[in-house]
């Protein structure tokens, strides 16, 4: 009996063995696997997609596998990966989350690679590496360069009889646009993002401050003022009706960039990152013109845009084949006929020469992104330094909640709000300490 | 079978006794062990997807509500009661989940309850196309937890919707539905209560039990239809209504697409469902550890209510068996 067992048992090694060695044979002759994973629109992941599949024709041996969603379920899905070790080997990474990621050890610096030539970086500015580096060391390679914008109705601006603002234009400014925009068109000057934390961050960049200090630990800053009165000229012009009240915003805003109100004339200028503005100028059609704006500054002020990786690419440190994912990253990065494809739309691409190839080529929207970058870069505030660790729970659990919906909805008043702001957060950051 | 193997008549040498009976001991647990296996390969799918899927992450997030994981950090720090301080003492938003969830559950189960039973009712005549009637009604609670109806609802109800659009044909000035947070939490009730469908077709299966005599020694005595329902259809339908009330309140409890999709838990937090909360909690902000403590509270939370229903229904629940 013991011995029936025991050929059963060798029988079945033996089977198992001849079946490691089958698919270790196997594997030999079978393409060497990458995975990918990145957050987008359909437009980006059809984009990129093609870009795979022109990299797969020539590189026969190596096989990309990918997924990808978008932005808010991206990063569950990573997450659980990364729990699992089974992190993808080419992987888009966002700015937020950069620092807390390689902080963690979860991705490899790309320095090695440069060195040794495996990523072209010859055509790439250093201050675009450095806005993927941390503590000197390169974690992600930019894949296009965007700014926070406001886009202009021009036809919009030239009914209500105003001139477009100047480039520096002020909070002072922009109120009396504002204002005069409502009164003479009876539409909304603006309906949505001017409680985004992109204002507060702005609101303090434009003043040669940034809203954390070094460490991480507290914010910033010590005068709230500011802050106060923007968010006071915001509430003034929400009674007055020339922006969207609270209320309003929610529901202008819940369908999507493409059924913004801008598109159907219902708002004469619009916030959003200058990545992001594609769908709503295809949305509004040809006939339609609009132009991008640097977001408005504080009286003297420097500007309140900086030039911000839109996003990376980053080579996880779970991955088994640095290198190979490294020479993708470099094809991503360098290659004309890629980027013809990809076509910025994650971006003003980093390379000067993929830029000079392209611009020949841009459609009205390219052309105006391109514009702008240019227009920002003049008198660009630098590169605030990636947000700290709690970041995502300061702008998910307080900046909103606590602080920005309440006033909005007349709940709270900024000068109360900011004293809740800044005692939140400092506690979320105290824990970094 | 339990009989001692010594006590079998056996013929042979008094030394093969012992050696027939371990044989026979033997067998008999072999065989019952091999019909144990069996049973255990038979269930194994369910019963390894259980441990898998069930009861390990289970204990694991058990485990987990007393520390701070995170996914991403090597390292995983056991914290005491500290995520439970911090749910009842600290966070602002905890507290607003609750209160929405709450407000969310005490108002849409008896309304969808009342109107499950009302159509019930309705359908349970023997007109014609009755059946297809129940079919259609029936189909919302199909799709209704789908991420196309909580669209389609995000339309219905948004600024440029139907429901603005009938209501300006009437001379009433557009109302932000889920922009203003005294309402929203109200389309979102309503959503559910037009989800009525699987409680309804219970009901249909208690109100065709209750037998047609009483009906009729009723309507002898004169009984009008309103008698017959309070003091006939009520009365022996309370084991039914008992049943989906329980169910309906544990799944309201776990209410997550609707608020997910439609509103965000916006504004105010007025529709951040406790769910949603914890799931932003666990997947937006990266605090696993705090989404398990939560997850552990509504646990317990939902099984002292229905253990206090249960305790309750004595009082209102009439079964026929204890009559006899």
């Amino acid at each position: 009996m013991y011995s029936r067992k025991l050929r059963f048992i060798s029988l079945l090694l033996v089977t198992m063995l001849f079946l490691a060695l089958g698919s270790s044979a196997l594997a030999q002759d079978a393409p060497l696997e990458l995975q990918m994973t990145w957050w987008g629109s359909q437009n980006r992941h059809d984009r990129t997609i093609a870009v795979i599949e022109m990299y797969e024709a020539a590189n026969p041996d190596i096989d990309i596998v990918y997924e990808f969603s978008n932005f808010t379920d991206y990063w569950p899905l990573v997450q659980t990966k990364a729990a699992g070790n089974q992190l993808p080997c080419i992987m888009q990474q966002d700015y937020q989350y950069l620092a807390e990621w390689a902080n963690r050890g979860l991705l490899y610096p790309l320095d090695p690679f440069f060195t040794d030539g495996i990523i072209d970086i010859s055509n790439v500015d250093q201050s675009i590496l450095d806005s993927g580096s941390i503590d000197g060391q390169v974690y992600g390679l930019s894949l296009g360069t965007n700014s926070p914008s406001m886009i202009l109705d021009v036809d919009a601006f030239e009914a209500a009889g105003i001139e477009l603002p100047p480039l520096d234009w002020t909070y002072a400014d922009f109120e009396a646009i504002a204002t005069q925009l409502h009164d003479e068109l009876g539409i909304w000057a603006i309906s949505y993002g001017m409680d985004d934390v992109q204002m507060w961050r702005g609101v303090y960049i434009s003043r040669g401050e940034w809203i954390f200090n070094d460490e991480g630990t507290a914010l910033g800053y010590e005068d709230d003022q500011p802050f106060v009165d923007y968010l006071n000229m915001i509430r003034r012009l929400q009674e007055s009706g020339a922006i969207a009240s609270g209320e309003e915003q929610v529901e202008a805003s819940a369908n999507g960039h493409e059924n913004s109100p801008i598109v159907t004339s219902g708002e004469a200028m619009r916030y959003q990152w200058s990545n992001q503005v594609v769908s709503i100028f295809s949305a509004a059609g040809e006939d339609r013109h609009f132009r991008l704006w640097p977001l408005p500054r504080t009286e003297g002020g420097a500007s309140a845009n900086y030039l911000k990786p839109s996003m990376f690419l980053s080579v996880p440190s779970q991955c088994e084949n640095p290198e190979e994912a490294a020479a993708f990253l470099d094809f991503f990065t360098n290659s004309l006929e890629a980027n013809e494809v990809l076509f910025a739309e994650r971006g003003v691409p980093i390379s000067t020469a993929v830029q000079d190839h392209l611009r020949p080529m841009l459609d009205t929207v390219g052309a105006e992104t391109f514009a702008f970058i240019a227009t920002v870069a003049e008198d660009a505030s630098p590169n605030p330094p990636p947000e700290p660790q709690g970041w995502s729970d300061i702008s998910a659990n307080v900046y909103g909640p606590e602080f920005a919906e309440p006033i909005r909805y007349g709940l709270l008043t900024p000068e109360d709000g900011v004293v809740i702001l800044r005692e939140q957060a400092d506690a979320i950051l105290a824990q970094n300490e | 079978m339990s009989k001692p193997a010594a006590a079998l008549p056996v013929s042979g040498t008094v030394q093969q006794e012992p050696v027939q009976a371990r044989a026979r001991v033997k067998t008999r647990n072999k065989d019952f062990k091999q019909s144990d296996l069996a049973g255990y390969l038979f269930i194994s799918p369910w019963l390894i997807g259980f441990l898998l899927f069930g009861l390990i992450p289970l204990l694991m997030s058990l485990w987990l509500a007393f520390t701070d994981y995170d996914i991403l950090s090597p390292t995983t720090n056991f914290v005491g009661l500290d995520n439970f301080e911090r749910m009842f003492f600290q966070d602002a938003r905890y507290g607003r989940s609750v209160a929405a969830t709450f407000r969310y559950v005490f108002a849409s189960v008896p309304l969808r309850l009342a109107f499950a039973l009302g159509v019930a009712i309705l359908l349970n005549t023997k007109r014609r196309g009755v059946y297809w009637y129940r079919a259609a009604y029936y189909v919302p609670s199909i799709i209704g937890g789908s991420v196309a109806v909580a669209v389609m609802w995000r339309q219905i109800f948004g600024r440029e919707g139907v429901v603005n659009a009938v209501a300006q044909m009437l001379g009433m000035d557009p109302v932000n539905w889920f922009g203003n947070p005294d309402t929203a939490l109200w389309t979102l009730i309503l959503l559910a209560v037009w989800q009525f469908g699987s409680p309804m077709l219970i009901f249909l299966a208690g109100l065709r039990q209750i037998p047609a005599e009483m009906y009729e020694s009723a309507s002898i005595d004169g009984a009008t239809a309103w008698n017959k329902f309070l003091s006939i259809t009520l009365p022996l339908l309370t084991p039914i209504i008992f049943f989906n009330l329980i169910m309906q309140t544990i799944g309201s409890f776990k209410v997550f697409t609707q608020a997910f999709i439609v509103t965000g838990g916006a504004p105010l937090d007025s529709t951040l469902f406790y769910s949603l909360y914890l799931y932003n909690r666990g997947f937006a902000n990266f605090q696993m550890g705090y989404a398990a403590a939560m997850a552990w509270v509504m646990l317990l939370v939902i099984a002292v209510l229905t253990a206090v229903s249960f305790k309750l229904s004595s009082y209102w629940v009439f079964y026929e068996t204890d009559v006899r």
